[in-house]
């Protein structure tokens, strides 16, 4: 493969990534999957559209975390990004090589320097192999080391990841969930990858292994100089294991941003949301918080909604007097802050999640103390205070497109 | 009178060659309109716990060995099928984690729901039709009335588990015991669901066992906490004392353990070590012990009660008062809670017995 060919996107996705050449970048990706019809002879009557234009990059040594709810094609992105898939349309350009259409031995060199962990370590391991054989499959594939060479590395590589290397000839059903999944990690070690990219890597596993799992691959990538793409649904692991995170909704990212912007400062409305909606484990905080209830389901990828896919459920677009902008444009991604990239075309109407959050709900200030606490005042392109603004309802009883504000009763 | 005492419950599950020791001894007491947590991980006895409520045990492997249960003073384990039967969805409800494997998928929604009001109820079947239009439309299903005629697997994960929340409280049962019914679901879907949930109970008066191994639904959700471990409760107080001043070794490593929304970045996380034990050994002293960062001597071989943190009088098991008890031996303090490690000058876990060395 040539050099890429610079594409347009592949400049503005690099952004935040100043000189250094990124580790990955994707440009505009896209991945389709036809939808067939007819017994004899297949026409192709559609497309599900898992991956819709996809720009995102990637830095050497850091942790990236890819959210969004089932469907809306965080996997794809993983598989793809790994040429599991051949992409629709877009680039891959992994530490400045193209490998979007690459093949044979080409694909299996970039390949090497990058692995997977997978969702199930009950699925993704082969029932007929001993652990040793499993962790050992790369190697051999791809003819490192001789025999006995291997066996040692073997050895290294489940001590690394915290299992005895004698139980190497033990089978998969022998093991926990947990040390399955230090098994799947070890495998995805053995040829000293540069990305891994871990597909909901913990959510198999009961909540006191989860913690297990996290530590370990934290631990790995400071030993390793590992990067993560990190594909999960759960926010609070992905906040706690990434540097930048990036919010998926419905084959397109919607908002990317450090982890620490994402919380503290969410543009874009599905992902206040979405912050709004995860659970906290602390009684007294939970009956504080008000939740944006989202209304209805994701539409299908097969055909998404036109403009900007969210615009069927967005509580904010409702707020404005559903501007008919957000059906006829799709928004593109746009850098609102240094590293903070949001699709909305009324970005600047979103500010701050738990003071807006509030807001929506029309709830007494006393509550809203803590959230100001937290919400950094540091003047950015998008600060918009909520009562001036034009169109946005601050503090009124909800009309019916509004999202239903989560009240919390305490007797 | 409890609406609920479970007593001294024992759960086994039999094979041709081996016992699984599914539920240990665990007492629990319910209040009308009382909403209680169940948590726990994965076989920690929490479902079976309930299954053995409604007597659903998987048969003939599920026995009941011992304890009771009583429903509105009604010993239920006394009661013949027919009756069980008859208490099933009137008085008792249950909802499910998966909607697809608890709905018939042959039948129509409105099929299926006319036939459970029809079960309990001397309706006819425009009666019951209506009414199962009217709590479609409780629940939030969009255009009941051609949602009817549908299948159930022509409905979303999110609007399955309302049709379930429909058919549970199509009699107004009084107590519902939701089995992990998130869990299946997006986290926005989730937020509408327990939404609807929480309303649809408290209207009602509706008492709720929410069995989850979500500490966060748990804090939302609930008044009341019981935190199980490998069949037995080890820590039971109210909700906001449990989190505010958790005293179980297991409790306080799993807070410890999940990461939250609201973390300081860069907080590690600190797991519990180990694996949750084997049930099918017969339980030697308390199941926690090989794990726990805290254990002294007792543990091995012996299973603290369910006593009160605190000596006092009178024991209050249900209700917003009711008293923080924790099956310990050597309880954490509020200090080593935050720490989430002994902080003793000198203290090391015991070691186990010798001949207790798997």
């Amino acid at each position: 493969m040539a050099q890429p060919p610079a594409p347009s996107g592949v400049a503005a996705a690099a952004g935040a990534a100043g000189g250094a050449s990124p580790l990955l970048q994707l440009a505009d990706l896209q991945m389709y999957f036809p939808i067939t019809s007819g017994v004899l002879v297949s026409r192709h009557v559609g497309d599900v559209r898992a991956v819709d234009g996809v720009s995102l990059t990637i830095e050497k040594g850091e942790t990236v975390g890819l959210v969004g709810e089932s469907g809306c094609g965080k996997s794809t992105v993983g598989r793809t990004i790994l040429r599991l898939y051949r992409p629709t349309g877009g680039h891959i350009v992994f530490e400045g090589q193209e490998i979007t259409t690459a093949e044979g031995s080409t694909l299996r060199g970039v390949r090497r320097r990058m692995q997977m962990i997978f969702q199930d370590p009950y699925a993704s391991l082969n029932p007929r192999m001993t652990a040793a054989g499993i962790v050992s499959e790369p190697l051999e594939i791809h003819g490192v080391g001789t025999g006995r060479e291997r066996r040692q590395r073997v050895r290294e590589l489940l001590a690394t990841v915290g299992l005895d290397p004698d139980y190497g000839d033990r089978y998969p059903h022998e093991f926990s969930g947990g040390q399955r999944q230090r098994i799947g990690v070890a495998r995805a070690l053995a040829l000293h990858p540069d990305l891994i990219v871990a597909d909901e890597p913990i959510s198999a596993l009961d909540v006191s292994i989860q913690a297990q799992i996290i530590n370990l691959l934290e631990r790995l990538q400071g030993e390793f100089g590992l990067t993560y793409l990190f594909i999960a649904h759960d926010l609070s692991v992905v906040r706690h294991i990434s540097d930048r995170i990036a919010v998926m909704y419905l084959g397109r990212l919607v908002e990317t941003a450090t982890s620490r912007e994402l919380y503290e400062r969410p543009l874009h409305p599905y992902s206040v949301a979405l912050l709004s909606a995860v659970p906290i484990p602390d009684p007294a905080i939970e009956s504080r918080r008000r939740r944006i209830i989202l209304i209805g389901d994701v539409p299908s990828p097969s055909n998404p909604p036109p403009g900007c896919h969210f615009h069927t459920r967005c509580w904010l677009r409702a707020r404005l007097g559903n501007p008919e902008r957000c059906v006829e444009e799709q928004p593109a991604l746009r850098e609102m802050a240094s590293g903070h990239a949001v699709a909305c075309h009324f970005a600047e109407e979103v500010e701050g999640s738990p003071e807006q959050v509030l807001q929506i709900s029309g709830d007494s200030p006393g509550a809203s103390v803590t959230a100001a606490a937290i919400t950094p005042t540091t003047a950015t392109t998008a600060t918009t205070p909520p009562a001036p603004t034009p169109g946005a309802l601050p503090a009124g009883p909800s009309t019916p497109q509004q999202p239903v504000p989560r009240r919390r009763e305490r007797s | 009178m409890h609406l609920l005492s479970v007593n001294n419950l024992l759960v086994r599950f039999r094979t041709h060659d081996e016992s699984v020791f599914a539920v240990n001894g665990v007492s629990l007491d319910l209040d009308e309109g009382e909403t209680l947590g169940l948590v726990g991980e994965s076989g920690c006895g929490k479902s079976v716990t309930n299954l053995a409520v409604m007597q659903l045990l998987p048969k003939p492997a599920g026995k009941i060995e011992g304890g009771e249960v009583v429903f509105q003073g009604r010993d239920l384990l006394s009661l013949d099928e027919s009756e069980m039967r008859e208490l099933r969805g009137k008085e008792i409800a249950m909802i499910f984690q998966d909607p697809m494997t608890s709905l018939n998928p042959v039948l129509t929604i409105e099929e299926q729901m006319v036939e459970t009001i029809r079960a309990h109820r001397r309706v006819s079947k425009p009666e019951a039709r209506a009414r199962t239009l009217e709590l479609l439309h409780t629940v939030g299903i969009p255009q009941p009335e051609a949602r009817l005629r549908n299948f159930p697997h022509q409905f979303s994960g999110g609007m399955r588990q309302r049709v379930m929340i429909a058919m549970a409280l199509a009699l107004e049962p009084k107590l519902l015991i939701a089995d992990e019914p998130t869990t299946a679901l997006d986290v926005t879907i989730q937020a509408q669901v327990l939404d609807l949930l929480q309303r649809l109970t408290t209207e009602r008066g509706t008492a709720v066992i929410l069995i989850t191994h979500d500490l966060g639904v748990v804090a939302g959700m609930t008044k009341r906490v019981n935190v199980m471990y490998a069949g037995f409760v080890v820590e039971a107080a109210s909700t906001a004392d449990l989190f505010a001043r958790p005293r179980h070794p297991y409790t306080v490593g799993l807070l410890h353990s999940m990461p939250r929304l609201d973390a300081q970045p860069g907080e590690p996380l600190i797991p519990i070590e180990g694996v949750p034990p084997d049930l099918r050994r017969a339980p030697v002293g308390c199941p926690f012990a090989p794990r726990c960062a805290w254990r002294v001597e007792a543990c091995w071989t012996a299973m603290p009660p369910l006593d009160p943190i605190e000596a006092t009088q009178v024991i209050v098991t249900t209700g917003p008062n009711a008293t923080h008890r924790i099956a310990c031996w050597n309880p954490v303090t509020p200090e080593e809670a935050i720490a989430a490690r002994p902080l003793r000058a000198g203290f090391e876990p015991a070691a186990p017995p010798t001949e207790a060395v798997s």
